[in-house]
Formats: structure tokens, C-alpha cells, sequence
């Protein structure tokens, strides 16, 4: 921390010394409010090494953040480089022409990224990447270190592993999982986090292959398993919302949540003193591989129009540098996708690892681009199943259905 | 009738009827006709694109599952409308009629009844939310402490009971409106008429139904026409209450809640698009202004028989 | 007061059992409907001054008063305060211009005859019954292109046309019931327009604005659709609107988030509870003639 200061301080000299005949002047747009200090001090590291260049970084709700982005950009009043999302969200901004095209002789370094992270901010129809990638996010299940060695057990491996693990938490007394379903998205959060390692790779890559559809057993099999472990979600789960289910897990009332890596920095927001461990979707049989669900959360963009192209372009070549996955891993705690990257967190490391076998987070990534999404589907008919008020089987044909309204490889 | 001229008089006149009559045009007339024109056109993001003519409208009310969604979000604004009719209204009635009875401490009471309808929506909302916390929530504390476990649900989180909860929210809200507007009512009625009504008959039921109700029915009708509006642009409290998605799997959901969420996407879950948001919005604005014209000429006919 | 003495001889002759039977059970209709109106607004304003445990265990126990830290938290942690201001600004502000503008316009049709008078009285009234949210996104794309969005003035015009159709009604009905003879005796002293309007007449009209005013503030106030819509920037925010990222933040402590929720309800509770009558006159004006 210190030493960023002084880094942060010897930039801002070096800046003002620097700075006044050549200074190209670029703004940064984000939707990230409460990272501002950690990104002035990026940006400070930058500019120590760049003096002739100046970044204003603004930050904007992020629950509008796509709102605004898209009006400057078709008003011509955007930003010199933004925040993009990734994926279906990705598509509407950079399909419009307002993106700068990257490639690795423009930016140094974009070619060290991992190929599915630059798949994430690729757009389909010319194959062009337009952002480089900032983060991954990991759906796995999180649990309670503290409770797990009190009652002397550890983290399951089998799905039968997990079914004992929850009853004996159940049984002294705690809630086995603190989740809810009130709020939608948390239903395709819960899949993914429990079901990744039974839904598998293979059925990932013949979906994607357009040779199987979500009726697929190993899918619908997954969603048995979510609502087999639905029985260890507190009483009256279909009425807890996210906010609450997060409230029962940061207080200790809960064993285990299943969700996304995102939760760590929130629940030890709340509960500074919460031990926390990680462990990947149970397997249905041992041996079997263990998955993680991920998908990318967006990439640093260049604006089209810049008037100042070779600075943006120095900028984003910094953003693909393990200096700067080093300040984006350890002061903001996310999983940055940079090779060499140090996490000095453990638990950040875990799931860095964990990564490694992982499947995509399926509705985020591939049907997430046109109404009904895969998404909206999934989460509805999850909720209904853990209602009660469905089949796995009829959930599945639902969703699969849903996008058949569009998607040809379903329609036969 | 002087000619509008603009000297003098004519100026005067002018420059008092354009400001407002500016504003109107500019923030009321031309946005809503523009909703009109927006619904034929096809958009990308916040970009207009082509023409293409009642596509939208034909998505929305036709293609799967975009019309099973429609039809499911106005199912559920006519049974809130229906709902609210009987409950807040009806209720609305008798307190009303309690009231104008002037028993001791009606002014307390007055102001009780109607100190929820100048609270917000967002206040309201997010008080009976948690409220209605299924483990925490006073409502289940209050069942459990009685004896009533099996009253103590997941009441938001049900889709046999999410709907039926936020319209019980709705009516303690709003019930005091009603019963304020017929009380006003009631005691313009000339307390001569009442007692000669009371020497015919013995029946207080009989004079009710004969007297006060007809000379009440005025006010009712702009109630009535106000709750029908209100119901159809139900949108505040689901939000608050249970969320863009009208969970659980759209058991709440309203045309309100769809048309935002189609309109301005779903930052977890859906893609935005402004062209058949646009449709709903003319959609759901005709239905209310041709119910509305058609029911207030009616209901003006009945009263002048009466 | 005297039609209840009537009332009450009437009664005497005809079964004062059974009327008292009746006011009894309405009596009791009355005390169990307050009770259920003020009950969750004691125990949202109880819970602001306990913590997670005490709200918890005991939800309706009476609090320690003195235990203010909740509400401290939420006065000094969030932006409440700005909060609060922009509400009142633009509230105010809104009502101003609604109460000018209307006035001119329903002055003008009450006062003069010319043509189209009556025509520009439906006008206004029309936009009663046209619910403004449906379009939002044409008014979204006029604020864009005004450059206003994310701006006091995108709410202030949305509320100045909201509330004009109800002024402009409310007030050309209370105009028009104003005498003749005094504008008429000002005209013979040679009066000009504006000094009659403005000396003689408006100060007359002084009851329709208060209810005018009243009608609107309350909606004004409150409204949640328009900022969420509109307003991005926490700065300007207005106070349901804040109250709901306030509300995101403080998820787990349930007596902040009371605490919350009872000061943002205080403002207009306390004004309510000292003008409850103008405040019942001036919301139901609309559904009275």
C-alpha cells in the first residue's frame, strides 16, 4: 500500500514536471464507483511511465452504466477508452462501429490473453477483437471454514459428499446453504455453481456443436442435483432474496452459498473476520472432473473516433501488462485473466486454479444476444422448479423451447 | 366573441395561454405522440432504424413467448384492478360511512387512515419487504407467536400468494383515499333528505342504498376511474417488492414491470429493445383510454337516471 | 355538528339499541383499522433504534430511545442530506412553475372570452388521464437531445407537465366563481390587465393554489420512475430514489435500513400530521366537484 502511494506520488510529480508540451489528454469511462481510488493509482503507475499522457478516470452507476455508454457513443460525445461488458452485452455496444478494432501489433500484449477471454470480447460477425479482457468470473460454491472444521468436515468431492456435508450442518443446528430464489438471477447463479461438473464438458462443446439441446439428460440431470440440494436451503428459501441470502451467509448462520467468485469481496465487506474456503460443483461419480462455471465480466475498450489513438492504444497495452494484473488481482481482488498475474490472496489464487477446469457460465455466454435470452428463461423455470411447480424435465424443455424461437440448431 | 388579435387584449391573452400551453405540448402532446410513432420502427439500442410497420405490435401480442408473457402481465393487472376494487374501495366505503358518524375520536382516525397515501411507494415498499422476510420478518413473527405456523409462508416468494400480498399492500396504502373522497361525499349530503329518508324507513341498509349511495356515486366514479388508471400502471411497488422480473417466474409480473424491463433490458438476465417496448406502451395506453372515455360516459349516464 | 344532533333526536324514537349496536361495531371497525395503519409505522419507527438482534428476537419491544447510532449512521454515512435537498429543490421548484404557469393558463380561460377557450380547457384536462410513464422513452430521447438528462431540469419538466392539467382544472373552476364587480370596478379606474389580474384577482385565489399545491406535492414528492429513469448521478439524486441504493447498500442492518426509512418518511409525515386537512382537501380536490 505504501509503496503505491509513493509510486502514486512520484507519478503525479513526474506528471506535473512532464506533462505540459505534449500531454494528450484521454478520458476513461467505468462503472465501477467504488474501485475509483485503486484506478487513480493505476492510472497514476501509467502516467509515471507515460508522462505524456493524461487519463481522467470517471466513474458512473453501473446500473445505467450501458444506458449512458450507448447514448454518448450514437451522440458522438463518448469517452477515449471505457469499460465494455462482455458477451451478448458486448455485442450491442461494439456491433454499432464505435469500438476501435485491436490486434496485437497495434496492442502489445493483447496476444498473451487467454484465448476464451478474448473470445469474450469478440464480435461474432467480423471476428474482430475490441476490448481487452479485465476479469473472470468463477461460479463455485463458497463456504464457511470455521463452521466446516467445528463440525469436522470437509470440503465434499461426490455430490453424495455434499448431501452428507449439508445434513450434518443442518443437523447442528445452521442453515446447510444460506441461498434464496426470490431473486431471479440467483437461480442461474445456483446452477451453475452446483451443477457445472454434472452438466460436463462434453455437453458443453455438443451444444455449442448444435448436436444436443437442453433436454440433454446431463443437463436436466444437473438440474435434478439443484433441486436435490434445494432441500438445504433455509425454510421458506423461494422467499429470500439475494440481499438476505448474502446477510445469512456473512453472518455465520450458513454453511455454505453457492454463487460467484464476486461474493468474496462482499462478504468479507460485511464480515472482515469470515474464514473462507472454495470448492468446484461436486461430481456425480469419483473421477469424474470437477468444473467450475466462468464467464468473462467485460474488457477495456478504445473509442472509434479517439483524436488521440496512439495514446489509447499505449494505454490499453499497459492493460494487458502483469504489472497491471498485479494492482487489478491484489487492490481490487478480481481474477485477472493475465498470465504471471500473483494473487496474494489464497483463496484468489484457489480460484485462479480452479479456473483451469472450468466450462463457460452456458446462458451468459451463448444466449444472452437475443429475447427470450437463455437467461431469462433458465432463471424463471429454475424458480419454478424449486418452487415446486415444475419438473427438471418440463424446465428444460421449457428453456429449450424459449430459444428455439430463434436459435435453428434447437428447431428440429 | 372578439377575435383573438394580438394587440392588446389579444397579446394579454397570448402570453398567458403559451408558456403552459408550450410546456404541454413539448413534455406531454409531442412525447406521446412520439410513443406512438417509436412503436413502428425497428431500434438498436437507442438507434432508430427502419420502418417496419406493426412488427412490433405483432411480436408483442402474437409471437411466442412474447404473447404468453403480455397476456400473462395483463391477467394480472385486470385481478389487481378487480381486487383492489373490492378490497380498497369496498373497504374504503365502510370506513367511510364509520366516519361520518362523528363517533368520538373519528379526527384521530381520519388521519390515521390517510397518513400511508402521502408516504412513498419506495418507503412503503421496502417496509413491507421486510416485513414480510420469511425468517425474520414480523409478519411470520407475529402468525408464529399466535399459534398460526401454518400462516408463517414465504409470503413474497409464492406464486400462490406474491400477488395477493403486494394487492393487500397496495389497498393498506391507498384505502385512505377512497374513504376520504366518499366521506367528503357524504357530508355534502343536505341532512334534511337524510331525515326524511329516516321517517320512511327503519332500515339504515335501505337508506344507504337509496340515499347516501347515489348522492355519493359522483366522487366514486373518478375513485373508481382513478383505481383503473392506477391499476394499469402498476410499477412502484412489484419493483420495490419483488423486482424487475415479477418473481417468482412472472407470478407478479405486470405490464408495467415488462414494459421497463423490455424497454431498458435487464441488466441479469435481458437484451433491451425500445421497438416493442414501444409497442406495449401504446398498447397498454389505448386500452386505458378507451376503457377509461367509454366507462366515464357510462357511468356519467347512470347517475343522471338515478 | 348540528346534523349529528339531528341525527341523534331521529334516533331517539326509533331503537336506540340497535344504533348503538351499530356505532358500536363501526367504533370498533375504526379502532382496529387504525391500528392496523399506525402499527407498521411504530415498529418501522421502533426498529430504527435497535440492532439486528433486538429486531430480530424482539420485534415489538419497546427500544432504548437514547440508542441513536442507527440513525447517526445513516445521517452522516450516506447522502441522505443531499438527498433531501434535491427532493426539496426540485419539489419546489416544480410546484412553483406548475402554480405560475397554471394559474396563467386557467386565468386566461376563466376570465377572457376568445375562441378555442373551451378547446384549450380539454387539452389541459386530457393530459389527467394520459399516464406520462408510457412515454418515457420519447421523453428519454427529447432529454438526450436537450442535453437535460441526468439533471435537475429532465424531473422539473416531467413534473410541471404532470401537474399542469390538475392546476389548470382546479383553479379555472375556483376562478370563474370569483365575482365579477370587482375586476369590473378595476377596469372603470383604468386598471391595466396585469395589475388587475395580479392585485385584485389573484390574491383571491389564494385557497384554490394551497389546494393546487397540496395536490401536487404529494405525487411530486414521491415519485420514484421518472429519477430512476432520468437520474444516474448520486449527487442528484432524489430521496426514494437514494433510498433505494441506499437500501442495496445497508441489506444487512435492518435497523439502519429502519432508520432509513423512517427519516425519509419524516419530512412529509410531520408536515402531514400539522396540515392534515388541507393535505385530505388538496388530494381528493381531484375526485370532488
Amino acid at each position: 500500500m505504501t509503496k503505491l502511494m509513493l509510486r502514486a506520488t512520484i507519478g503525479l510529480t513526474a506528471l506535473a514536471v512532464a506533462a505540459p508540451a505534449f500531454a494528450q489528454d484521454i478520458s476513461f469511462w467505468s462503472w465501477r464507483q467504488e474501485d475509483r481510488e485503486q484506478y487513480e493509482q493505476i492510472i497514476a503507475a501509467f502516467e509515471e511511465q507515460h508522462p505524456d499522457i493524461n487519463v481522467t478516470f470517471e466513474p458512473f452507476e453501473a446500473q445505467n452504466y450501458n444506458t449512458i455508454l450507448s447514448t454518448a457513443l450514437a451522440g458522438d460525445s463518448g469517452p477515449d477508452v471505457m469499460m465494455v461488458r462482455a458477451h451478448g452485452a458486448f455485442e450491442t455496444v461494439a456491433a454499432g462501429g464505435y469500438l476501435m478494432p485491436l490486434t496485437e501489433e497495434t496492442v502489445p500484449g493483447l496476444g498473451s490473453l487467454p484465448e476464451a477471454a478474448l473470445a469474450a470480447e469478440t464480435l461474432s460477425s467480423d471476428g474482430q477483437v475490441y476490448a481487452v479482457p479485465f476479469a473472470s468470473q468463477t461460479m463455485l460454491v463458497i463456504y464457511n471454514k470455521d463452521i466446516f472444521d467445528e463440525l469436522g468436515i470437509e470440503e465434499p468431492s461426490t455430490w453424495d459428499d455434499l448431501m452428507a456435508v449439508s445434513q450434518t450442518i443442518e443437523d447442528a443446528g445452521m442453515f446447510a446453504f444460506a441461498n434464496g430464489t426470490a431473486t431471479a438471477w440467483q437461480n442461474e447463479t445456483i446452477v451453475s455453481a452446483l451443477g457445472s461438473s454434472i452438466i460436463g464438458k462434453d455437453f458443453y462443446n455438443d451444444l455449442v456443436a448444435g448436436e444436443t439441446d437442453f433436454t440433454d439428460p446431463r443437463f436436466v440431470e444437473a438440474l435434478e442435483a439443484v433441486q436435490e440440494a434445494s432441500q438445504y436451503f433455509p425454510d421458506g428459501f423461494v422467499g429470500l432474496d439475494y440481499a438476505s441470502s448474502q446477510q445469512l451467509f456473512a453472518s455465520g448462520m450458513a454453511g455454505m452459498f453457492a454463487g460467484g467468485s464476486f461474493e468474496i469481496a462482499n462478504f468479507l465487506g460485511q464480515n472482515p473476520d469470515l474464514n473462507l474456503g472454495v470448492f468446484p460443483a461436486p461430481v456425480a461419480e469419483e473421477g469424474d472432473e470437477h468444473l467450475v462455471g466462468l464467464f468473462f465480466d467485460g474488457g477495456y475498450a478504445g473509442n472509434a473516433d479517439t483524436e488521440h489513438p496512439e495514446a489509447v492504444q499505449t494505454f490499453l497495452s499497459f492493460l494487458t501488462t502483469p504489472e497491471f494484473g498485479n494492482m487489478f488481482a491484489n487492490e481490487l481482488g478480481n481474477i485477472s485473466p493475465i498470465p504471471g498475474v500473483e494473487f496474494e490472496s489464497e483463496l484468489l489464487q484457489e480460484v485462479a486454479e480452479l479456473n483451469e477446469n472450468s466450462i463457460p457460465y452456458i446462458m451468459l455466454v451463448h444466449f444472452r444476444y437475443e429475447e427470450p435470452s437463455g437467461s431469462v428463461l433458465l432463471q424463471a423455470e429454475v424458480q419454478r422448479m424449486l418452487a415446486g411447480e415444475t419438473t427438471p424435465e418440463a424446465a428444460a424443455q421449457a428453456v429449450t423451447d424459449g430459444i428455439a424461437t430463434y436459435y435453428e440448431p434447437f428447431q428440429n | 366573441m372578439p377575435r383573438l388579435r394580438l394587440t392588446g387584449r389579444g397579446l394579454w391573452i397570448t402570453a398567458l395561454i403559451v408558456p403552459p400551453l408550450a410546456v404541454m405540448v413539448t413534455f406531454v402532446a409531442y412525447p406521446i405522440l412520439s410513443a406512438l410513432a417509436y412503436a413502428f420502427y425497428d431500434w438498436q439500442g437507442l438507434q432508430r432504424g427502419d420502418f417496419v410497420g406493426l412488427a412490433n405490435f405483432h411480436e408483442v401480442l402474437f409471437t411466442e413467448p412474447f404473447a404468453t408473457w403480455t397476456r400473462n402481465a395483463f391477467v394480472h393487472n385486470v385481478i389487481v384492478f378487480f381486487s383492489l376494487m373490492v378490497i380498497q374501495n369496498g373497504f374504503g366505503f365502510i370506513l367511510a360511512y364509520a366516519l361520518w358518524r362523528e363517533l368520538p375520536g373519528a379526527a384521530f382516525h381520519r388521519v390515521a387512515v390517510f397518513l400511508p397515501v402521502v408516504l412513498s411507494t419506495v418507503i412503503i415498499g421496502f417496509l413491507w419487504k421486510l416485513f414480510f422476510h420469511p425468517l425474520f420478518g414480523p409478519v411470520n413473527q407475529i402468525f408464529r407467536g399466535l399459534g398460526l405456523d401454518f400462516l408463517a409462508q414465504p409470503w413474497l416468494g409464492q406464486s400462490s400468494t406474491a400477488l395477493a400480498s403486494l394487492i393487500f399492500v397496495n389497498a393498506w396504502a391507498w384505502v385512505g383515499f377512497p374513504t376520504l373522497v366518499f366521506l367528503a361525499g357524504m357530508q355534502r349530503i343536505p341532512g334534511e333528505i337524510l331525515d326524511a329518508a329516516r321517517m320512511e324507513t327503519d332500515s339504515e341498509w335501505v337508506v344507504i342504498k337509496k340515499i347516501v349511495w347515489p348522492l355519493v356515486a359522483p366522487s366514486a366514479t373518478v375513485v373508481f376511474i382513478l383505481l383503473f388508471i392506477g391499476s394499469f400502471n402498476w410499477f412502484e411497488l412489484p419493483y420495490i417488492m419483488v423486482g424487475l422480473d415479477g418473481s417468482p417466474f412472472g407470478s407478479t409480473d405486470v405490464l408495467g414491470l415488462y414494459f421497463y424491463r423490455t424497454a431498458f433490458g435487464n441488466q441479469s438476465a435481458g437484451v433491451q429493445d425500445f421497438g416493442r417496448g414501444s409497442a406495449l406502451a401504446v398498447i397498454t395506453f389505448l386500452f386505458i383510454a378507451i376503457v377509461a372515455a367509454f366507462w366515464t360516459v357510462r357511468l356519467r349516464k347512470r347517475e343522471i337516471q338515478l | 355538528m348540528t346534523a349529528t344532533s339531528a341525527k341523534a333526536m331521529t334516533y331517539d324514537n326509533k331503537g336506540i339499541l340497535s344504533t348503538l349496536g351499530r356505532d358500536g361495531l363501526l367504533q370498533v371497525i375504526l379502532i382496529a383499522n387504525t391500528v392496523l395503519m399506525l402499527f407498521p409505522v411504530v415498529i418501522m419507527v421502533f426498529s430504527g433504534f435497535k440492532s439486528n438482534m433486538e429486531i430480530f428476537n424482539n420485534p415489538f419491544a419497546v427500544p432504548d430511545f437514547a440508542n441513536l447510532s442507527n440513525y447517526i449512521d445513516v445521517w452522516t454515512q450516506t447522502n441522505f442530506v443531499r438527498y433531501l435537498f434535491n427532493s426539496v429543490f426540485v419539489t419546489g421548484f416544480s410546484l412553483l412553475l406548475i402554480l405560475v404557469l397554471g394559474t396563467m393558463a386557467a386565468y386566461a380561460i376563466a376570465r377572457y372570452e376568445f375562441f378555442g377557450a373551451s378547446f384549450l380547457l380539454l387539452f389541459f384536462i386530457a393530459g389527467l388521464t394520459l399516464p406520462l410513464k408510457l412515454a418515457i422513452i420519447p421523453l428519454f430521447i427529447l432529454f438526450r437531445d436537450l442535453g437535460i438528462l441526468n439533471s435537475y431540469w429532465a424531473l422539473i419538466a416531467v413534473y410541471v407537465a404532470m401537474g399542469l392539467p390538475s392546476t389548470v382544472f382546479i383553479m379555472t373552476g375556483f376562478i370563474r366563481s370569483l365575482p365579477r364587480e370587482l375586476e369590473d370596478a378595476a377596469r372603470m379606474d383604468g386598471a391595466s390587465e396585469l395589475r388587475i389580474m395580479w392585485s385584485v384577482m389573484l390574491p383571491l385565489t389564494r385557497p384554490a393554489m394551497i389546494i393546487s399545491a397540496i395536490h401536487n406535492l404529494v405525487p411530486i414528492w414521491n415519485d420514484f420512475f421518472f429519477p430512476l429513469v432520468f437520474i444516474q448521478n448520486d449527487a442528484l439524486k432524489t430521496l426514494p430514489q437514494g433510498l433505494t441504493s441506499f437500501m442495496g447498500e445497508y441489506t444487512t442492518d435492518w435497523g439502519v435500513m429502519f432508520a432509513g426509512l423512517t427519516l425519509a418518511a419524516a419530512p412529509i409525515t410531520v408536515v402531514y400530521v400539522i396540515l392534515s386537512r388541507q393535505f385530505i382537501n388538496g388530494m381528493t380536490s381531484g375526485a370532488l366537484k
